[in-house]
């Protein structure tokens, strides 16, 4: 076990994960004390809405998020806190005001740009794996302001705290302390979104408080032991989040919710028998202790497996995935990191699948913009990994493309489109990559490799010759896609006509109510009766078009992620895109 | 010279004036309860008297070394403070802020001026008890404490019985007389008991919107104030 924890942190990422997760646990525990015990808890969670509205409107404007959230989020505690002293506003209506307000900005703002990119995902769930090495120097300093600034003031802190009324009466300067607090806070919420995401990060303010607050009977400890508490906590969930491959910012708001159970548990047995507070800490400690050693024990089954003998081969994504699978046989291991149904948009890296890329022979991604955590850990990576970067192998496709709708105006949209694989010739491309660079990692198999990869390109080839056949045949017809659209290289080879739902393939809330009209108008008008949706799409914009015409619904595979049932049955890219040929085929008759 | 004096003064809680042309002195080792219905200005008043407000006209003056942040106070209760995690000893030795001025720990000075002022109020076995748990009456003293701690002359209570049962309470007045006579602190106390008022103060300060009635004790029971206050019943 120790060896596995030993390879794990020797990893540049978790050391980074860790400072500054120990840093931000600190930060957020300390001013946790002073915003629970003010009522003030529902600030933290204002302010990261405030906060994600801002690095929405940052990530839009190419400005760097960090710097511009700050002095937004610190402006807005103290409008907050404005409202609240005047008491004209009460105090969580102002926070629910400004919360909601700068979400809904914040959404605006990026469907009117980029549309629910990966950045915003990450904003919202947090990604602290992914810290570049100036993210890292510059919350660390903030952190370590926080916490000196903290325990300057932490007898001014306490009077204000805990009396207001006394403490303004008495000369000291409350308002002062007051917006102290107030800056400190939206400067941990700041750093810490980028650990916890938005949605997240209160929840390290409030828990480590109230949980220590069960026990402890004196400011002073209550301080402590959330920090400890917060620490411990953040600790365990990054140790869950690695062996359970789970989110890290989750996992820890799950252990601090066990947490929580733990010492009002001992709170409640504690009252019966009345023990001296010395025991009681005693127990708590013991309670801290066990929680640790769980998270250590659940490591501990872990024999290391990362010791290999075959090449191993990490694909982002099904396509590349199923390339690489049908290329190397049972020579090479082919991991897949987008699980069978996830969904692609919320994906986020976890520690193990951050090894196994820095371990792995030949690394397969996109390399668009939902890939730019990877461009992160690749910094890190040895040379010994060969990175395949598939939009690299093809032409750049960021075409104005300017498909109408029913009413002929042309929607242009700066886009690209990163599902290049959709187009079988591009398939071909990228297979021959991959099995170059397998090749080049196992050059004993090189013969066995290359057979594989030149049936493989056979098939993909045949397959182009079927699509270009039929759409060719049904020149003039068009399809209605009623939802994203992740087709456009499939579409730019066939020079197949199509009008979708989102111009792009983010993962949209929402579709606009007039393009959902002009696209009925424009079924009703071709005599169209399929409506396509994409796989693994919940299909509700399809069906919307669907009933308004009266045509049914088909799917369109895109391959960049599998189904559970399809993974299941071993399907193949090939064997979706003949699903796709086929629905095309019936659309078309 | 008097530690407090104000003459005509007018005061205005947000647009509406309150009271106006009150005069009234408070002078060292003095004993003045406050009297007066609800929103007659009790609170604007002592608003003032911290300093936390400006009076609408005329001046509140200061004498005898006593500015308004040397004022021991005591404020109502919040109701966030029952279950404030703090020990005793954290409460008390708040009071001793304003005299910290700058640095990041209290001197040895300030924490034998918080053990001494614990001593005064027989609280020095709650040191370590957390405030939550204790009895409302011992809650209290815990809060003079912390008043004691932040002034040499002076202290303010601002209806610090409210809540208290009869024998609490009791006990409450006679620790304030005796900080009064024993340790020649000024006291002044809003107060809503008139009884406890008449018995224990010096003086008194009935507030009434135009004619304020100011004077000793004794002065006040034969006022006409008095009698339609009290309902004509005399002591």
């Amino acid at each position: 076990m120790m060896q596995t924890l030993e390879i794990l942190f020797s990893q540049q990422f978790l050391v980074r994960a860790l400072i500054v997760g120990v840093l931000i646990s600190l930060c957020c525990a300390l001013l946790g004390v002073s915003l629970v015990l003010k009522r003030f808890s529902m600030i933290g969670d204002g302010l990261s809405h405030v906060g994600f509205g801002a690095m929405a409107i940052a990530a839009a404007a190419g400005v760097a998020p960090l710097y511009f959230a700050l002095p937004i989020v610190i402006l807005a505690a103290f409008l907050l806190l404005r409202m609240s002293e005047k008491g004209k506003i009460k105090g969580d209506a102002a926070i629910a005001l400004i919360s909601t307000g700068a979400l809904a900005v914040g959404v605006m703002v990026t469907s009117m740009t980029t549309g629910m990119n990966v950045d915003i995902y990450n904003y919202m769930f947090g990604s602290i794996l992914t810290m570049s090495g100036s993210d890292v120097v510059i919350s660390s300093i903030l952190s370590l302001v926080v916490i000196a600034l903290f325990g300057i003031f932490y007898n001014e802190i306490f009077a204000v705290t805990f009396d207001e009324s006394f403490a303004k009466a008495t000369g000291t300067k409350t308002s002062l302390y007051n917006m102290l607090i107030s800056a400190l806070t939206a400067v941990t919420i700041v750093i810490g979104m980028k650990m916890m995401g938005a949605l997240l990060i209160s929840s390290l303010i409030i828990f480590p408080t109230v949980t220590s607050m069960r026990l402890c009977k004196s400011f002073r400890s209550v301080v402590l032991t959330s920090s400890l508490t917060s620490v411990l906590c953040f600790l365990a969930g990054l140790l869950i989040s690695i062996k359970f491959e789970a989110p890290t910012g989750a996992s820890v708001v799950c252990v601090n919710i066990a947490l929580l159970a733990v010492f009002s548990l001992v709170k409640a047995i504690s009252g019966l028998n009345k023990p001296s507070v010395l025991k009681r800490i005693l127990v708590a400690a013991v309670c801290a202790l066990s929680l640790t050693a769980f998270a250590a024990v659940m490591l501990a089954g872990e024999s290391s497996s990362y010791k290999k003998e075959k090449p191993t081969v990490v694909a982002t994504a099904f396509a590349q995935y199923d390339f690489a699978r049908q290329i190397s046989g049972d020579r090479a291991e082919v991991i897949m990191l987008l699980a069978p149904g996830e969904e692609s948009h919320t994906y986020e890296p976890t520690p193990e699948d951050i090894m196994k890329i820095q371990q792995c022979d030949v690394f397969v991604y996109g390399g668009g913009e939902s890939d730019r955590w990877a461009d992160n850990i690749l910094q890190t990576a040895p040379e010994s990994v060969r990175v395949i970067k598939m939009l690299d192998l093809v032409e750049l496709h960021k075409a104005k493309h300017g498909h109408t709708h029913g009413d002929g105006h042309a929607h242009e949209d700066e886009e690209y489109d990163e599902h290049v694989w959709t187009s079988p010739l591009n398939a071909a491309e990228i297979v021959s990559a991959i099995s170059e660079a397998i090749i080049e990692a196992d050059g004993e198999n090189a013969g066995f490799y290359e057979e594989n990869a030149n049936k493989l390109i056979d098939g993909l080839l045949r397959l182009d010759i079927e699509f270009e056949k039929l759409i060719a045949e049904n020149r003039g017809k068009s399809i209605i896609v009623g939802d994203r659209f992740p087709f456009r290289y499939f579409a730019e080879r066939y020079s197949l006509n199509y009008s979708a739902a989102f111009p792009g393939c983010s993962a949209q809330a929402e579709a606009n109510p007039k393009t959902i009209a002009d696209l009925i108008e424009k079924a009703k008008a071709e005599n169209i009766d399929t409506v396509f949706k994409v796989d693994l799409s919940k299909g509700n914009v399809a069906h919307t078009i669907a009933e308004g015409v009266g045509a049914r619904v088909e799917t369109l595979y895109s391959c960049h992620v599998i189904s559970a049932e399809d993974y299941e049955n071993g399907e193949s890219y090939i064997s979706l895109m003949r699903r796709n040929l086929e629905a095309l085929r019936q659309s078309f008759e | 010279m008097s530690l407090i004096s104000a003459k005509n003064i007018y005061l205005r809680y947000e647009n509406t004036s309150v009271v106006e042309d009150l005069s009234f002195n408070v002078e060292a080792g003095d004993y003045l309860c406050i009297v007066g219905e609800n929103g007659s200005g009790k609170s604007t008043l002592i608003k003032s008297i911290l300093g936390l407000k400006e009076t609408a006209k005329g001046h509140l003056h200061m004498g005898d070394g006593l500015t308004s942040k040397q004022i021991g106070y005591l404020p109502q209760q919040k109701a966030a403070q029952r279950d404030f995690p703090a020990s005793v000893w954290e409460v008390v030795l708040s009071g001793c802020l304003t005299s910290k001025n700058g640095g990041i720990f209290f001197s040895k000075k300030q924490k034998e001026l918080a053990l001494s002022n614990m001593e005064k109020l027989d609280i020095l076995p709650l040191k370590n008890k957390c405030y939550r748990e204790l009895s409302g009456g011992q809650q209290q003293r815990v809060l003079l404490a912390r008043a004691l701690c932040a002034t040499e002359k002076m202290i303010l209570l601002d209806e610090p019985v409210t809540g208290l049962d009869p024998v609490v309470t009791a006990e409450f007045y006679s620790l304030i007389r005796k900080i009064n006579s024993k340790y020649g602190i000024t006291v002044i106390m809003v107060s809503h008991d008139l009884f406890t008022a008449v018995n224990n103060a010096t003086h008194i300060l009935h507030l009434r919107k135009t004619d304020s009635f100011f004077g000793t004790t004794a002065e006040y029971l034969k006022s006409e104030i008095y009698k339609s206050f009290s309902g004509g019943d005399t002591l």
